[in-house]
Formats: structure tokens, sequence, C-alpha cells
């Protein structure tokens, strides 16, 4: 039975992030945290395989200051224990330094079959933890998930590059990173929310992990971060449909955008 | 800066590469790629010293080509390896980086020196905001998003070119069962003036022939969201639009049953003019429109459309 471990990501909700407008910057001390996106993507796969072959769904998070509530979602879900690190030092962090905080927080962990995470991170969007891990832990890795099938020892993984379609067989253990298609997320039921509040999860030190100064330096510094915003005119055409057809071509017309 | 290596698929890629690796001030540049780049006409204007080419760089693992590419910058002593932002690319480069012990940076804006650093600039949290990063370590590896930037003739001699030997056959990587390729409209979205995109407000996917006839009345061409190409296959990956598709700066985006999630808007934001059709009014689109049409699109559209055909009937005046 396969054990598997999940790679999730604390991060600020995008889709709700409210700019300083002062200084253009995000306000990451009021945003909602949750869980990537393709993390949770992810983390479905995960559980859909212990549900048809049992085993185990192993949780793993890194973050400059988790919040245990956000994990306990992943196991709300379907994870079974979860080792996270939370350490300031998470917060300068470039893919050099998680990939290898990620890969021993997954070793100290136990053994992996299988291990999941996203294709890019919902917030800094790297694209390289999975061929990261690949590198530091020597199991194959496919990257870009569309389709998973495990059957016994054999995995089988479609994925889609810009131009093609390309379909991989590869042994365990191995690693798979996930696109947005590969499954859809579901959303846990009360029952599954409260017998999360039961399951182990354990926080690891950083300097517990054997990790080098050299392998926790980061080979970037973050300088500034601003909104991207365009101001736009934000005209509602309201009435029936044909009259808002006119407005359109007339405001367009106006705007000298259409040729006819 | 001494040294720069431009990995490029082919000679649009190398062009635009050597673009940014001459406004880096790049004293030497070398570049390695597919086995027919080195038949390029005139190679000479690229003003490289070395072009290492490789038969199986297109069919390799990741997992051999990342170690080929590492050995190849330790043994070039370049500085600074730029490719372009492709998925592949982003796959072996990520290796390379990591057994080098180095940073890569991943769909990069735009790469300066400032005061002696290496300033580079990339869309983070989900696309609604750009990150300045300073570079601390090199070898560094940036992967840039596709511009359109070209050089101008640069003399000088040609290149000594190197063929690399596939040498990594040994390593654990996933077996290729099988390899398709996907239909592409070939249409390059970053040029249209006019563009009509449709979401997941479109029931089915015979009823994109709505937005294909607008399209058609307005002289513009089609786009799509994300999951209208990856999820339901309805469309070409490459006319998908935001941040993992195409960055689109039309004169006017007709955005069709579209929400305006952020990944998406990113891709739209250069646009002059943004239009949206979306019958929930609290659609996050409408807050970044210039035009907001709240209505159902099995309405509005056909409604618009015979608006149009009947004006293109009439005489204008
Ligand atoms: C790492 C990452 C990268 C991503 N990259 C991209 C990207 O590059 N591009 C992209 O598009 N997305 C991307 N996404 C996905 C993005 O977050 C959204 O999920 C996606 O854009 C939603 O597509 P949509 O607007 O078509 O669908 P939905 O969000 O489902 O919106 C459909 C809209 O249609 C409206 N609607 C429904 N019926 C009607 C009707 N009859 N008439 C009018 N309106 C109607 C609804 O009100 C709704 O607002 C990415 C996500 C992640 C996590
Ligand atoms: N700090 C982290 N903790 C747990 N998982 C992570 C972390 N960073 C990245 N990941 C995982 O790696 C994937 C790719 O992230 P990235 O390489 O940052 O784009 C994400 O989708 C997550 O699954």
């Amino acid at each position: 039975m396969p054990v598997i471990h999940v790679f999730v990501k604390q991060v600020p909700d995008v889709s709700t992030l409210e700019y300083d407008p002062s200084s253009l910057g995000p306000r990451l001390e009021k945003a909602t945290l949750r869980l990537g996106e393709v993390d949770l993507v992810a983390l479905e796969a995960a559980v859909r395989i212990k549900e048809r072959m049992g085993g185990e769904v192993v949780v793993i998070s890194a973050g400059e200051r988790v919040n245990e509530l956000v994990l306990r979602e992943a196991l709300a879900i379907g994870g079974d224990r979860c080792f996270y690190v939370s350490d300031p030092r998470m917060a300068q962090a470039d893919s050099w330094v998680t990939a290898n905080v990620l890969a021993q927080l997954s070793l100290r962990a136990g053994k992996a079959d299988l291990l999941l995470c996203g294709e890019a991170s919902s917030d800094q969007g790297n694209y390289q933890l999975g061929p990261r891990l690949s590198e530091i832990l020597g199991y194959p890795c496919i990257t870009y998930a569309t389709q998973l099938e495990l059957s016994g020892e054999k995995l089988r993984v479609r994925r889609n590059l810009e131009d093609k379609v390309e379909t991989f067989e590869c042994g365990l253990p191995a690693i798979v990173s996930a696109s947005l298609e590969l499954a859809a997320p579901r959303l846990p039921s009360l029952l599954m929310i409260r017998a999360a509040s039961r399951k182990p999860i354990t926080r690891l030190e950083i300097s517990a992990l054997g990790l080098s100064d050299a392998m926790l330096e980061s080979g970037i510094v973050r300088r500034s971060v601003r909104v991207t915003k365009t101001s736009r005119k934000n005209q509602v055409l309201k009435g029936d449909t044909g009259e808002c057809a006119v407005k359109l071509i007339e405001s367009l017309q106006k705007e000298g955008v259409l040729a006819i | 800066m001494k040294k720069a290596l431009l990995i490029a698929e082919d000679i649009s890629e190398l062009s635009e590469l050597r673009a940014v690796a001459a406004e880096l001030d790049a004293v030497e540049v070398e570049a390695m790629g597919p086995e027919d780049l080195q038949n390029t006409p005139a190679l000479e204007r690229f003003g490289l010293t070395r072009l290492y080419t490789s038969t199986s760089w297109s069919e390799d693992p990741a997992e051999s080509l990342g170690k080929m590419l590492a050995e190849l910058i330790s043994g070039s002593g370049a500085e600074l390896v730029l490719g372009v932002s492709r998925k592949r690319l982003k796959d072996v480069f990520a290796r390379a980086a990591q057994i080098l012990k180095s940073p890569l940076l991943t769909d990069c804006l735009s790469a300066t020196w400032s005061d002696g650093e290496l300033v580079v600039e990339r869309p983070t949290l989900g696309g609604g905001y750009v990150e300045n990063l300073v570079v601390k370590k090199f070898p560094t590896l940036l992967a840039l998003q596709q511009r359109g930037r070209q050089i101008s003739d640069l003399s000088g001699k040609a290149p000594e070119v190197v063929r690399l030997e596939g040498k990594f056959s040994g390593v654990r990587a996933p077996r290729l069962i099988s390899s398709e390729a996907v239909s592409r409209s070939g249409v390059d979205l970053a040029k249209s003036r006019i563009i009509v995109s449709v979401g997941r407000g479109f029931k089915r996917k015979e009823d994109l022939k709505l937005a294909e006839e607008l399209a058609k009345l307005l002289g513009g061409e089609l786009a799509c969201s994300r999951p209208i190409a990856s999820d339901m296959g309805w469309m070409p990956e490459d006319r998908h639009v935001g941040l993992s598709g195409k960055w689109v700066s039309p004169s006017l985006y007709l955005a069709i049953g579209i929400s305006g999630q952020v990944q998406h808007m990113v891709g739209v934001r250069n646009s002059r003019i943004i239009v949206a059709v979306n019958n929930d009014p609290s659609a996050p689109i409408h807050r970044e429109a210039d035009y907001s049409v709240v209505a159902d699109l099995y309405e509005f559209i056909p409604a618009l459309v015979r608006e149009l055909k009947a004006r293109s009937a009439r005489p204008s005046g």
C-alpha cells in the first residue's frame, strides 16, 4: 500500500489580497491564509489513490509563520498526518532553500513511494519544487501532470506541454507535479473536519534537519513588490439587451477601437 | 558581467536571448540548442563565440538534460544562463540549478544591472503584483518571458560549433510511452489588435460559435481562459490567455463569460480597452473593465451580433 507525501504551501489568498494605495505593496498582514490551489489538486490526487489502494497520505509544509489550522484543512481533505517547519528564515527562501528543507522534512517523515506537489506555488509560481526534489532524492519526476494512474508499482502520467501531450510510465518511488487539470479538489465535510482535529501534526525545527548553512542560503533577496493594476473606466451598461448592444458599439466607436 | 550562455530552441529565441544578453553587457556569449541551429544563415551576426549543438536536446528526458546543462554551465564558466520560459525548459533549468546550487528565476519580465547588482522583475502573487529581486549567487539561471525582442546585427565571427554528445543514458528517468502533437492555432495573439475571449460562462463547445461570429465581424481573434483550453479542450493551448498562457495587449479585449481571476487578468492588463460580459454583477472582472455588460451572454452576444450586422449593412454616415 503506497505511502504518499504531498507538499502543500500556506499562501495568502491572492483572489482577495488588497494593496496599500500609497506604497502599492500587498497587505500581507491582512491576507486570508489558505493552501495553494494546485497543491490542493495534488492532495486530491493522493487521497483518491488512498481511497482505491489504501496506504497513507502525509502532508508536508514549510513556511515563515505556519498556522496549524490551515494545515488541518489538508488533514480534513484526507491527509493522515503532517510534518512541518515554521521558521522566519523561510521568508527569504528561494527555490534552492525550499527544496533542501522540504526534501529533508520528507525524509524525516518516513519512506515515501510517491511524492506529489503542485506545478507552481500560488504565491511565487516558481515551477521548481518537483524537479529540484528529483535531483536531491534521485527519484524520477514527471512535471505538469494532467492525469495520473497508479497500478501496483507502476505509475502512468499524462502531461500537457505547450505543443504536445506526453504519456510517461515509471516505477516507484517517483515524484509528480500536478497541473490544475489533474483533479478537482473536494470540499471537506463537517465530519472530516472534526476527524482532522485528532490527526497528528509534527513540528520540526529547521536546525533538526541536518542542513548546512550553504543549503539554507538563499541566492536571491526580495527588494520590493508592487501591484500592477491599471486604472479602468468602470462604466456599467444597463438597460435592455438591444440598448446595451447599441451603447457598447457607440462607446467603442468613440474610443476608436472598432473598425466598423 | 563576463559571460552568458543562451539556451535556445530556435532562431527566434536565439535572437531574443541575444538581445537580452546585449542589454546585460555580456562580454562573451555562447549558445546551446538543437543541431539545426548551426544551419542558420549568417550566424556571425549573433556575435557568439561558441555554439553548442545537441542532437538529443529535443528528445532526452529532463533527468539527463539537467545534468548535461549543469556540466556545460560549469565547464563554460558562464555566470548568466538565459532561456525562454517554457514548461520543459523550466523543468531542465530547475534541475541544473539544483545541481549547481544556483538560483533559477522563472517567467522573468526583465533583468538589468543596477549599481553592480543584477535586478530581476517577475510576476508574483498570482500575477497581480511584480516583484523586484536581487540575485546574490552566480551562476544564475533566468527563464524569460518571450517578448519578441530581436537583436540588430552584431558584427563578429562565425561561432565555433561544438557538438555535445548525449552521455547520460544511465539516469533513472520515466519512460516516454507516447507523444502527440496538439493542434495549434498558430496565431500570435500577442500581435492581435482585437481579441474576443471566452470563458466557462459558455455551456457547450458548440456555443463558441457565437463568439466566433462576433470575432469575425469585429476582425478580431478568438482567445480563451485557461479552463476552456486545458480542462475542456475546446480551444488550442496557444489561445489561452493569462499567467500561464499568452500575455496580450490589444486595443480591444472583449471577455465573455470570464470571471476575471487575477491569473487571467495579468495576461490582459496591457489592453487599451477591456469589455466584460458577465451575468454575475459581483464577478471580479467588472472591477477591471472599461465597459461592463451585466447580462446573459446567450442573450447579449446575439443582440450585439445583430446590431453589428445591421450597421455594416447600412451605408455608414
Ligand atoms: C498557477 C495558476 C495559473 C493559472 N493560470 C491561468 C491562466 O493563464 N489563464 C486563466 O484564464 N486562468 C488561469 N488560472 C485559473 C484561474 O484562477 C481561474 O480559475 C480561471 O481563469 C477561471 O476561468 P473562467 O473565468 O473561464 O471560469 P469561471 O471562473 O468559472 O468563470 C465563469 C464566469 O462566467 C460567468 N457566466 C456564467 N454563465 C454566464 C452566462 N450565461 N452569461 C454571462 N456570464 C456567465 C460566471 O458569472 C463566471 O463569472 C490559473 C490558476 C493557477 C492556480
Ligand atoms: N514552502 C512550501 N511548503 C510546502 N510545499 C511547497 C512549498 N513551496 C512549494 N511547495 C510545493 O511545490 C509546488 C511548486 O512550488 P514552486 O516551485 O514554488 O512553484 C507547490 O505547488 C507546492 O506543492
